[in-house]
């Protein structure tokens, strides 16, 4: 076999992507276009969808202000849990990496914060409600200690409750691309930067941090996308007191005017493409994640 | 991995600091799943709150009756299948589509990015796309067509990715000794490189197993009639507030642990081997 | 183990390049080589890192494809034939060893892919390995053994495809010094067992030198010069190789007389040099370079003025020297260069030379070694002085 057999491998290579290809054609693009298209429909009400164009879905949302408040209330959980997320999901890199001197303990310690990852996510943000109902774990625990005469109510189905949920689920998926980053950094240039009289700190902000960028910039993207275009930990955890983009998909959905809610969806997806290229620009993605 | 010069000296404050960190984490991680665990042994007093009062497994009988709190059994028995299906699938097209990135081909570009674009995608926005893609088929959606689909739309990525990584480690001498010695292109391959590269595929199958066994969003329009596990719990949510829930959750966390726990077991028991501790 | 010549083909193991030439885009790694290299000789590729010399491995192995030029191996021509159709073994500079396989199993790999028996093809690796010495580790995997173990593991699993030639890219690159030097030893011996051509990958000259029979001097894609060790150390063709190979010193004139079969030139700061010279037409006031080696140079130290210097002497100024056991290195600058000498141990001890003495150093014109180019300066080559 040399490598001049490119002749006969080249047409292999075809069908050995094709599985690929096919699957992400049929339930991707094609999915996507439809939306696009649907979302150019007329809605008759107990009729369903009509096929003639019309741009009515997106006028009425665009000048909705309901859609535009929530929106916005997707963008504020959005930068909320960014920062949440970025600040934890760092130093806890930074600890897995620097700090831990064993590395198969660093692999263990790392490992122990994915697991929860491979478990379903409705089930970690329903064991939210015991811990931080009115009559929950730390209710209760602040009441004995006698902290507080009455229940918080305002820890669960409310914003806190919300953010809390998304931190707890998506702070994994700026670990591990920090952490992959980090690993990954000359431990000498640490210590030349040491020796040049940097101080701890000095060293976090002049070489690790620029060295990290994209990791951070792809836990980033992960989170923001996961976030947006959440809408089950939204009405479960908030109670519905909390609106995001997608509840008023949802809402559409639950009346089976597929129109509006394939206008709106695609709207949010304009708004996601938007952050991620946005993020692209800053990281070479294909190159980072094809090592 | 200590970077800081007095690696092997005493600790710096900070590192006490950022342990300390680490652990209220870990508790913030596991805290809920270890409070649903507990309460799935509450009594006949059904409360979801602390203490605990007579402990029982009643709410764990309860699952398997499907008049009081839903179609547990039922689907179950079409996650699991649905999630075993998806592994499977999902390791043989991201191996073989990794194998086929190795060089550059046409098309491979708009491959790779739409193959993150299904990463980016919300998964809403797919679950409707899927829907009305089989409407205007005039196919039903069920979960071993539609489902199954959304599933790989959301897993091939992963494991196409970890492939990418594992492949891309990959020392080709080892191959090219293989050729030398008389090997053809499949013996190279199914001789060498997919056992060098198992622990990776070990890898993709979990994370095709678990994507699938816990996904909500890309299976909520596009199972049809009946529910997989996760769209039950969803409805269960709203009707249900007896323990059986939790219970719910204990049973089923108990199964990803189940597969992680292969999965994890298996590629140390193939590391250990091949550097000779047995 | 007895090398069995295929019937009707005596030199079964000569390498032939023709012309060989591989470009990579728009950088050319291998420039139309033309090599003959004989049946059952030990023969290294000795240059820099980028020279071409691994890319001409790679060929003769068929893990590269030539753009164009023919390649035989025993009169065949193999440039389209896969590699184990060539009856040429690698073995790669780290090792290659597959890593979810025994010792012995790694070993029997080439029968197995034969279709050979697990009863006779595992018997067969045995005796292989008892060959080299590791019969006690064949249950052991990769990882667990040392890198010479591993080397010979290498080996084994390449000898066992009873080839005409192996290939070795850098087999020692990646030993410690002890190792290198015991692992020499026994390449050596063992081609001289097997008799089958070995081509050997490396840029350590003193490897080279001890190990081959036939050494090729690259640079940049091409041969400088192909010969014997004792040929090229004593006599090498050009500037590169002299400096590449070590140990030589290496001036430039202008010929100012021709005649007789002598040769006269002015160098710089009134030097003159006085050569013999029965090599091909050269004219009056060009250019010449010449080679010395630094160990056929005599000192003098107790110099004066700027008396004028007899023929095959230079003058300057001592600017370093460096004790290497048996001899010491004295670095003089000539004004117009860096001259080395090698003064045996003993006689500096005896009179001892320090930096900033005035030195001239002298030649007996027999040791003039008339070069085919010119020097372009030390400058341009990038291994001036790293040798010895």
């Amino acid at each position: 076999m040399t490598s001049g057999d490119v002749q006969k491998s080249s047409r292999f290579v075809y069908l050995q992507v094709a599985p690929l290809a096919l699957v992400l054609f049929f339930f991707f693009a094609i999915p996507v276009a439809l939306v696009i298209l649907v979302s150019f429909f007329r809605y008759q009400m107990l009729v369903g969808m009509v096929p003639q164009l019309t741009s009515k879905n997106y006028v009425d949302l665009l000048s909705s202000p309901t859609t535009l408040a929530l929106y916005l209330s997707t963008v504020k959980f959005t930068v909320i849990v960014l920062i949440i997320t970025f600040v934890l999901g760092f130093w806890i890199a930074y600890f897995l990496v620097f700090h831990v001197r064993n590395l198969l303990t660093a692999i263990g310690l790392f490992l122990v914060c994915t697991v929860p990852f491979w478990t379903s996510n409705i089930i970690r943000m329903i064991s939210w409600r015991p811990v931080l109902g009115k009559e929950g774990l730390i209710n209760s625990g602040l009441i004995k200690a006698g902290i507080v005469s009455h229940p918080l109510d305002w820890l669960l189905f409310s914003d806190f409750s919300v953010v809390v949920a998304y931190v707890h689920l998506f702070t994994l998926f700026m670990i591990v691309p920090i952490f992959n980053s980090m690993a990954r950094i000359d431990k000498s240039l640490l210590e030349a930067a040491t020796d040049a009289g940097a101080t701890r700190w000095g060293v976090v902000w002049n070489v690790v941090l620029p060295l990290s960028k994209t990791g951070i910039a792809l836990g980033a993207l992960f989170v923001v996308t996961l976030t947006m275009g959440d809408f089950f930990v939204v009405t479960v955890i908030s109670g519905g007191l909390s609106g995001s983009a997608t509840s008023g998909i949802f809402n559409d959905l639950q009346f089976l005017n597929y129109p509006r809610a394939a206008a709106n969806a695609v709207i949010l997806l304009v708004v996601v493409l938007l952050v991620a290229a946005a993020i692209f620009r800053l990281v070479d993605v294909r190159k980072e994640l094809v090592r | 991995m200590a970077a800081s010069p007095s690696s092997y000296g005493p600790r710096p404050w900070t590192f006490y600091a950022l342990a300390t960190l680490f652990a209220l984490f870990v508790i913030f991680l596991y805290g809920p799943m270890i409070a649903v665990l507990i309460l799935s042994f509450q009594g006949p007093s059904a409360a979801l709150v602390f203490p605990l009062r007579d402990p029982s497994l009643m709410w764990f009988d309860e699952l398997f009756n499907p008049r009081r709190v839903g179609d547990v059994i039922g689907a179950f028995e079409r996650s699991f299948p649905l999630a075993l299906i998806v592994a499977a699938l999902t390791v043989v097209i991201s191996v073989s589509a990794g194998f086929a990135f190795r060089r550059r081909f046409i098309g491979d570009t708009v491959i790779f990015y739409t193959a993150i674009a299904s990463l980016i995608v919300p998964g809403l926005v797919l679950s409707i796309g899927v829907l009305v893609t089989f409407r205007y088929l005039g196919m039903p959606a069920a979960w071993y067509s539609s489902a199954l689909g959304a599933h790989l739309s959301w897993t091939l990525p992963f494991g196409l990715l970890i492939m990418f990584a594992v492949l891309g480690r990959l020392d080709p001498s080892y191959e090219e000794a293989a050729y030398d010695l008389g090997a053809s292109r499949w013996q190279a391959v199914w001789s060498v490189v997919i056992p060098i590269v198992l622990p990776g595929m070990i890898a993709v199958a979990l994370f095709g197993f678990t994507l699938s066994y816990d996904e909500f969003p890309r299976s909520w329009l596009t199972v049809g009639s009946k529910n997989t596990l996760p769209l039950e719990i969803w409805t269960m949510t709203t009707n249900v507030t007896s323990p059986a829930l939790y219970a719910l959750g204990a049973m089923t966390t108990f199964v990803s642990f189940a597969a992680i726990a292969i999965a994890l077991t298996s590629i140390v028991a193939i590391q250990r081997r091949r550097s000779g501790l047995k | 183990m007895n090398r069995q010549v295929r019937p009707g083909s005596q030199e079964t193991g000569e390498i032939r390049l023709v012309n060989l030439t591989k470009t990579f885009g728009a950088t050319t790694a291998v420039d139309k080589i033309n090599l003959t290299i004989p049946h059952g000789s030990y023969c290294c590729l000795l240059g820099p890192s980028g020279c071409g010399k691994t890319t001409i491995l790679r060929m003769i192995a068929g893990h590269e494809t030539p753009t164009s030029g023919e390649i035989y191996i025993g009169k065949e021509m193999v440039v389209d034939r896969p590699p184990v159709a060539r009856g040429t073994a690698m073995m790669f500079q780290s090792y290659a060893l597959f890593p979810h396989l025994t010792v012995l199993d790694n070993v029997a790999f080439y029968l197995k892919m034969r279709n050979v028996g697990k009863a006779e093809r595992r018997q067969r690796a045995e005796e292989m390995l008892h060959r080299v010495q590791l019969q006690a580790l064949k249950d052991r995997t990769p990882a667990q053994l040392s890198g010479g173990q591993q080397q010979r593991v290498a080996l084994a699993r390449s000898l066992i495809t009873n080839p005409r030639v192996l290939l070795l890219d850098e087999p020692l690159s990646a030993l410690d010094e002890f190792l290198r030097l015991r692992m020499r030893g026994e390449l050596k011996s063992l081609q001289k067992e097997l008799g089958i051509t070995f081509v050997h990958v490396t840029h350590t000259q003193p490897e080279a030198i001890a190990l081959a029979d036939m050494v090729v001097v690259m640079d940049t894609g091409r041969i400088d010069q192909a010969g014997s060790a004792n040929f090229i150390f004593n006599r090498p063709k050009t500037p590169y190789v002299a400096r590449f190979m070590g140990a030589q010193n290496v001036l430039t004139g202008t010929i100012v007389h021709m005649g007789e079969g002598q040769l006269w030139l002015r160098g710089a700061n009134g030097a003159q040099f006085e050569a013999a010279t029965s090599e091909a037409p050269l004219t009056e006031g060009s250019p010449l370079s010449f080679a010395v080696r630094r160990d056929r140079i005599k000192l003098r130290t107790n110099v004066g003025g700027k008396a004028a210097t007899a023929p095959n002497e230079v003058r300057g100024v001592v600017e370093a020297t460096e004790y290497q056991g048996s001899y010491v290195k004295v670095f003089i600058d000539l004004g117009s260069g860096v001259f080395v000498a090698h003064v045996p141990d003993g006689d500096f001890s005896a009179a001892p030379i320090e930096k900033g003495d005035p030195v001239v150093a002298s030649w007996n014109p027999a040791d003039i070694n008339i070069l085919t180019s010119v020097d372009k300066g030390a400058a341009e080559d990038p291994y001036s002085d790293t040798t010895n």
